[in-house]
């Protein structure tokens, strides 16, 4: 494991410091000994399987829940000693943001800037547009569909003009032009100095949007760093390759350092785990051998091929690792091709 | 305007030099603050509409009814000079309601005031906002309270008009007497103000169950049914230092206010009971909520 290491920002010390928190659920442990250390003006993306813990670590965030063991600070400041004043400047939602359904979005957003109190109040209708509500804003909450929901919530944390802004899988439901737009807005906010914490299962978007990365399984984290270091520790890609003959592929992939190939099923197509250089070599090499490219798609990426392996195939060598941790049949490192 | 070209709120620009968050920052006067989001909720709720409006209209209903078809309600209190004296009209509305009813109107509010956050999957919503416990659990409570005696008020208030509409004449007292009008309606509002106590008991008992069971059909549902229950109770003989302390007893506190001579004991002994009532219930209420865990197991 890739232990945090505390980095204070400059000129100050980090937004959230998490020392040994550990909670439990009865005999369930929901986290256990988690560390983490996020710093100013960075997203910072919480990844895991279900039941990994991170919507218990961000409820401790929260104060939603009390850890039973170690600390937790934000903005430096312990719950016990800051009391309600521990959520000043943050603002988020844990799972699905859920509001009062007989009222309208707008309704909702005035409501809890009743509570924010301050300037809150001017926001509404900015944060309305904002977020791409417009009109239906005056709509009650009970016919919004979930993306609608989304972005509603997403107003509601902005109306607190976080510091620190924690969003539990924020695109659950959204159109694929509000998930370019919000993972834009992300990356503006933390240009703004703004902290991100974002919790998802979608790997893709943690690449586009995160700095670092915290994965947590079965309530421990089991790794935590930049993604940079991420990627200089993740394996090749694997790729789906379609050929006009693909016993022939196979072999000439077999020659070929630093590509692991494989068939799943008779029908299916070729998995290929190799980095860009000896890709572009292997197929340079199926052309020199008649072996028509029909297609060659992106499967797993080094970050998804990283994650499965730390979630899936926890407790073995990384060399030895079960090829399921890749979820493409392919182990995390590169080994003897298979023979056919 | 979008979220990746519009302009976002700023974040950076308005941050104390001791780096210390502004944004979304405690206010004083935090439960205040909660009673004022709760009347807000409370205004956008059908069922609190619907409740007001009934509790204005039916003294009104009353008045009418009985003047059409000329009967008497003989077997109620005040009920033969309905038909007399206007002032009966408020009284009558009392002892039909004091019971069962203003029970069930506070309940309607304070019995779903917190459970309805659980149904609906807000506390998240609520408490990850720089409100503490504390400042939540007092303002939903004084929402509830605040309901609670705004329909007191609406129901005796409509019930007094209704009783000026009838006719502002003497009424007779339980003893006999005649009571001239003036002094007649000065009893009647000074019996419904009595009636406050007891429904802020209710108020703490519906919020102790919605709290505890996180249930609104129970919220609302229980302190109803406790009402009819204890009425029926109250015809048993009992001890009297038993009766003293039930929840209901002061309903009917005002009952030697419109005696000759006239006993006020009732009302002071009603308030004890009611303020113990809601002292236990709303304690009771707060350690449940206080240690109460909102997050995913």
């Amino acid at each position: 494991m890739r232990s945090p290491e505390p980095s204070p920002a400059a000129g100050g010390r980090p937004v959230v410091e998490a020392a040994g928190v550990t909670k439990w659920y009865g005999e369930t442990t929901a986290l256990d000994r988690v560390d983490l250390v996020i710093d100013a003006g960075t997203v910072h993306g919480l990844l895991g399987p279900n039941g990994a813990g991170k919507t218990t670590l961000l409820s401790a965030l929260f104060g939603l829940v009390l850890p039973d063991e170690g600390e937790l600070r934000l903005f430096g400041r312990t719950r016990a000693t800051a009391g309600a004043a521990w959520l000043d400047g943050v603002g988020g939602f844990v799972e699905a943001p859920r509001f009062y359904p007989y009222l309208s979005g707008r309704a909702n957003l005035e409501v809890l800037s009743a509570l924010d109190g301050g300037d809150a109040p001017s926001l509404v209708d900015h944060l309305v547009d904002l977020v791409g509500l417009g009109s239906d804003g005056d709509r009650k909450v009970r016919g919004y569909s979930l993306g609608m929901r989304q972005r509603l919530g997403l107003a509601a944390a902005l109306l607190r003009r976080p510091r620190l802004l924690i969003l539990d899988e924020p695109t659950n439901g959204m159109d694929p032009a509000g998930i370019r737009d919000l993972t834009a807005a992300l990356r503006r906010l933390a240009e703004d100095g703004v902290t991100v914490i974002l919790s998802s299962h979608d790997m893709h978007q943690v690449e586009a949007v995160c700095d670092a990365v915290t994965v947590l399984h079965r309530g421990t984290t089991v790794w935590s760093g930049s993604l940079d270091a991420m990627r200089g520790e993740a394996p090749d890609p694997v790729w789906q390759l379609r050929t006009s003959d693909d016993a022939a592929a196979l072999a000439v992939a077999g020659r070929r350092a630093g590509v692991d190939a494989l068939r799943h099923d008779q029908d299916g197509p070729l998995a290929v785990m190799a980095g860009q250089a000896a890709l572009d070599d292997l197929v340079v090499e199926l052309g020199r051998a008649g072996v028509a490219v029909r297609a060659l798609v992106l499967d797993t990426t080094p970050l998804q091929s990283f994650f499965f392996h730390l979630t899936e195939g926890r407790g073995a060598d990384p060399g030895a690792a079960p090829a399921a941790a890749t979820g493409t049949g392919l182990g995390p490192r590169r080994r003897a091709v298979p023979s056919r | 305007m979008t979220l990746a070209s519009g302009a976002w709120p700023t974040f950076a620009a308005d941050r104390p030099a001791d780096d210390r968050p502004a944004a979304g920052g405690r206010q004083r006067g935090g439960s205040a603050v909660v009673w004022r989001a709760e009347m807000t909720k409370m205004a956008g709720q059908w069922r609190v509409r619907a409740a007001a409006l009934a509790c204005a209209v039916a003294p009104f209903a009353v008045l009418m009814a009985f003047n059409v078809q000329g009967a008497t309600p003989s077997d109620t209190l005040f009920g033969q000079w309905i038909h007399t004296s206007g002032w009966a009209v408020p009284m009558v509305v009392l002892l039909w309601s004091g019971q069962w009813l203003l029970p069930a109107l506070t309940a309607i509010v304070a019995g779903d005031i917190f459970s309805a956050e659980d149904h609906l999957g807000t506390w998240k919503t609520v408490l990850t906002r720089s409100r503490s416990r504390g400042q939540v659990f007092t303002g939903k409570l004084l929402a509830a309270a605040s309901f609670a005696v705004v329909m007191v008020v609406i129901v005796g208030g409509a019930s007094m008009l209704a009783g000026l509409a009838g006719g502002s004449r003497p009424l007779v007292g339980l003893t006999g007497q005649t009571v001239p009008a003036g002094h007649a309606a000065w009893l009647a509002a000074l019996s419904w103000s009595t009636q406050l106590p007891p429904i802020l008991a209710f108020t703490g008992l519906a919020v102790l169950l919605s709290v505890w069971t996180r249930n609104s059909v129970v919220g609302i549902g229980a302190p109803v049914l406790l009402g009819l229950v204890l009425q029926l109770v109250s015809m048993v003989d009992m001890p009297l230092a038993l009766r003293h302390w039930l929840i209901n007893t002061p309903f009917g506190a005002w009952i030697g206010l419109w005696t000759q001579p006239r006993f006020v004991g009732p009302v002071g002994q009603g308030a004890a009971t009611s303020g113990l009532w809601l002292a236990v219930t709303v304690a009771a209420a707060w350690a449940v909520f206080r240690r109460r865990a909102i997050g995913a197991a």
